[in-house]
């Protein structure tokens, strides 16, 4: 029975908790201090998970006031759809950096979810054993490696590479931030569509095969469609950090605030607009404003993102 | 078995079978190739770089003008911004994360503070770093400091430490919980005696993997603790400015002037790695021989 | 067994880390005149880390951290109070086009800063004129054989808004012409370290810079045929140069003002600034 009741949920197992300690002190003494420990210490949880709600709420309101405040002098439309950032002529246009992080997400994801799916079933599905027990702690060591060595990699290795092989005169641009980003996230997307797929029950494999499925088939009809919901999550925080990822980026995609219009023109995204301009700003201008509005929708994508994430892993749970 | 149903309708789908050869083929390929040319730019970086280290660069301050500058300052930055963000971090982080596994009643606030939590985990760094700023440099005007940095990279840990602390604690088997308690133990002796004990593993892990990312962290550090150090070694003041070696690498290869800048950046990349690495490596190891052990 | 290493181990950090924490906030209490934080121009920074370099071995007490991010990050850090000294190539309590004065912000003069245009080691170009450096920095001359080169396309290299640099070379070398804004082949960057990595590293690439960072993998170009050399400047014949300021808030005091007059004295004027391809403010005649 005891079983039964506790298994139930963290929240019955604590009064059950309550309700023996109450009873078992045999001395008052010990028993009112360890009930005022054991207050003190649920009040400093408490507080704890109260405190990081208040982080949140804190950028979020700090970000958010800082970032209206820009369209006191700026209309919205110019913001969202101006591409003149120019800040020495008051003008304020984002799109450019705005469209930037998006296309280079996009471009990141093109190239990045494809091998990562690959990579994914690799590991799940063909590796021998001896390998996937060598290759994931590998992988989860990768995850950890700072951006700024892969930044710091593109800068050195791939953007001469690109010079050479497309001819042209900077390599700086979306092209060079799309595949370091890759590089970086690859881990990240792998490991979790890994998980994803190791999850699909093996009857379902089994009774693909039973039907006279081939590996190919049982893959790609059975197996990823099963851990459709997983991989997507994977999809999802890999975007999430490709989108806030900053230094990997300002040190490749050259940092010109003009619209890309091709993959190899030096252009700006949210981020490294950021990082580059902040300590050039005076705390009271528009301008600081501006890169606070846009720190602000960063933000908002970010969260976005979650909301996402969230009703992925509802769909899941019901299905 | 897959080798089996190959073989079987090898004749008769000879398309298909081709197709599933192909298709095997091409995961292998993409496997191994993905795996081994990001595995070997890593080790790419410290073969380059490693070789070359000697105790001066490691403890030598870092030169602006001359060649020969060190690291000495940035790598002790590195690991004083480190540990004051986790000793922020770690307490408030767990003691939210045991709220949330042990404590909170599910109802919808609580579901909204997880949804909160989540979503703090994924607010960009660089957010952080515009937080850090309106903190310390707008309003305590203290400008950019060790101190600085060092908050804004616990605030940028805390949720993924209260999450990886919910997450281990609810992994313990409530048998454990309930035998404790059956013990006349209350809650907080179960918690520190059982709880915690047995979730240490999956604590530790979590640990690590953000005093990695804290350690390679730049974006934060660039924005709350500057470029600069104090240009001395052991330095324990919290109001100095605070680059760290992630930082320093960033700044050697774009901004620097010294004409051995590229050497310099070679190997503060390698030791980066190495540092990452040593501390996932060196963290995870003893629990993974631990847990075989007890097997 | 586990827990109690782990509890020790914990506790030991914790109680190093406070001791560590008092002692140091104490510390940086005590000796809090005994520190300069600079910032700002990063044509300026070479200069700024000698003289602190030779400052602090005279008065060891003193802490100086320099660092650089353009210009104007000089004055702004001063007036938010995250630098004591802002290093700024225009005299920043003054309007000048483009920047607002710096209200309460005194300007000390420190040295001639003399600017260079550079590019890549691969291009053939040696000299050029007034006009066709307008022409390349507006984006209107867009190949190196229209300038005497080889035929290859010109990569430009610009300093981001905020720059010293950009000021005085738009001003001196350009005449006022705007610079090109966009491009395929155009590229802003953040400092002047930023600019050397970008043309020692970009082939057929044109920027400026000044000129203590010109290195061997770059090359000066003569301006109207004259080298920008100390005395082309002081003759007057190459005029890309200006003077570097240095920003502090209100009258420098205490170990900043020792600093400043340091640099200033003829002993650091003739010696390590002059070494620094840098110009001594007594060699100009106005």
């Amino acid at each position: 029975m005891l079983d039964v009741k506790a298994s139930s949920g963290g929240g019955v197992a604590g009064e059950l908790g309550r309700s023996l300690h109450t009873r078992s002190g045999r001395s008052f003494d010990r028993r009112t201090r360890l009930s005022f420990y054991n207050r003190t210490f649920k009040v400093i949880c408490i507080a704890s998970a109260i405190f990081v709600c208040l982080i949140l709420f804190s950028i979020l309101f700090l970000m958010g006031r800082t970032g209206m405040l820009t369209f006191n002098e700026v209309s919205v439309a110019e913001f969202f759809f101006s591409t003149e950032w120019v800040p020495e002529n008051e003008q304020y246009g984002a799109l450019v950096f705005i469209s930037g992080t998006f296309v280079l997400t996009a471009l990141t994801m093109l190239i990045s979810v494809p091998i990562s799916v690959l990579v994914a079933v690799f590991l799940a599905e063909m590796s021998p054993r001896w390998l996937r027990t060598l290759l994931r702690p590998v992988l989860d060591l990768l995850v950890g490696i700072p951006s700024v060595v892969y930044g710091f990699l593109g800068m050195t290795i791939l953007i001469p590479v690109l010079r050479d092989i497309t001819g042209t005169n900077i390599g700086d641009g979306l092209l060079a931030a799309a595949i370091v980003l890759t590089i970086m996230v690859l881990p990240t997307i792998s490991r979790i569509s890994d998980d994803a797929i190791t999850a699909v029950p093996k009857k379902y494999r089994d009774a693909s095969y039973a039907l006279g499925a081939s590996r190919f088939q049982t893959i790609v009809k059975v197996v990823l469609p099963a851990a459709r919901s997983g991989i997507m999550y994977a999809g999802i925080l890999g975007m999430a950090r490709a989108i806030g990822e900053t230094m990997a980026v300002v040190m490749v995609i050259g940092n010109t605030p003009q619209l890309a219009s091709a993959l190899f023109q030096p252009t700006a995204v949210l981020t490294s607009n950021i990082v580059m301009q902040i300590a050039n700003v005076p705390f009271d201008s528009t301008w600081n404003y501006a890169l606070y509005m846009m720190g602000f929708l960063l933000l908002l994508i970010s969260l976005l993102m979650i909301v996402a994430i969230r009703m992925l892993q509802r769909k899941g749970a019901v299905s | 078995m897959s080798a089996e149903s190959k073989s079987a309708f090898a004749s008769r789908k000879g398309w298909s079978h081709k197709r599933n050869q192909l298709f095997t083929m091409i995961v292998w390929a993409v496997g191994i190739c993905t795996i081994l040319f990001i595995c070997g730019l890593l080790f790419l970086i410290l073969q380059k770089g490693l070789p070359k280290l000697s105790l001066d660069f490691l403890y030598g301050l870092p030169s602006e003008i001359d060649p020969g500058g060190g690291i000495g300052p940035t790598l002790f930055n590195s690991f004083y911004v480190l540990i004051i963000s986790l000793l922020i971090s770690i307490p408030l982080g767990m003691s939210a994360g045991i709220y949330l596994a042990e404590f909170a009643p599910d109802n919808t606030f609580i579901g909204f503070v997880r949804i909160c939590v989540e979503g703090l985990a994924s607010v960009p760094s660089i957010i952080f770093g515009l937080f850090g700023i309106a903190i310390f440099v707008e309003v305590f005007q203290v400008g950019l400091t060790i101190l600085g940095g060092a908050v804004s990279l616990a605030f940028l840990n805390l949720p993924v430490l209260t999450r990886v602390t919910e997450e281990a604690i609810r992994a313990v088997p409530s048998e454990m919980k309930n035998a404790s308690f059956a013990l006349g133990g209350t809650h907080l002796q179960t918690i520190r005696r059982v709880l915690i004990p047995v979730a240490l593993n999956g604590i530790i892990t979590g640990i690590c993997l953000v005093a990695g990312r804290a350690f390679g962290e730049s974006a934060v550090i660039i924005l709350t603790a500057g470029v600069s150090t104090s240009g001395e070694m052991w330095d324990f003041s919290l109001f100095s400015p605070g680059a760290t070696l992630a930082v320093h690498l960033w700044y050697v290869q774009s901004e620097a002037i010294v004409p051995d800048a590229a050497e310099i950046a070679d190997k503060a990349a390698a030791v980066l790695v190495f540092v990452v690495l040593l501390i996932n490596v060196l963290f995870r190891l003893p629990l993974l021989l631990h847990v075989r052990r007890t097997r | 067994m586990k827990t109690k290493w782990f509890k020790h181990t914990l506790l030991t950090v914790l109680a190093v880390a406070v001791a560590f924490g008092s002692v140091s906030a104490a510390s940086a209490a005590s000796k809090l005149n005994g520190k300069i934080v600079i910032n700002g121009s990063s044509a300026l920074l070479p200069l700024t880390l000698q003289a602190a370099n030779e400052f602090k071995k005279k008065n060891p007490k003193v802490k100086i951290s320099a660092s650089a991010a353009g210009s104007v990050t000089g004055p702004q850090s001063v007036r938010k109070g995250i630098a004591d000294i802002g290093a700024c190539d225009w005299d920043a309590s003054l309007d000048v086009p483009g920047f607002k004065a710096f209200d309460g912000q005194v300007a000390n003069k420190v040295a001639v800063i003399p600017f260079a245009a550079v590019v890549n080691k691969g291009v053939k170009a040696t000299n050029l004129t007034t006009k066709q450096l307008q022409g390349i920095f507006s984006g209107k001359i867009k190949n190196w054989k229209e300038v005497g080169g080889d035929d290859a396309e010109i990569v430009v290299v610009n300093r981001a808004f905020g720059s010293g640099t950009r000021v005085n070379f738009q001003m001196k070398a350009l005449d006022g012409t705007n610079f090109m804004s966009k491009g395929d082949n155009y590229k802003e960057v953040k400092s002047s370290g930023d600019m050397k990595t970008a043309i020692e590293t970009t082939p057929n690439a044109i920027g400026y810079i000044d000129l203590v960072y010109v290195t061997d993998k770059m090359r000066a170009l003569n301006i109207n045929s004259y080298a920008p050399t100390e005395a082309n400047i002081i003759s007057g014949k190459y005029t890309v140069w200006a003077y570097g300021y240095y920003m502090t808030k209100g009258k420098p005091t205490g170990a900043v003002k020792a600093f400043i007059e340091y640099v200033q004295s003829k002993e650091f004027q003739n010696g390590s600034l002059k070494k620094l391809k840098f110009i001594p403010i007594s060699a100009m005649k106005n």
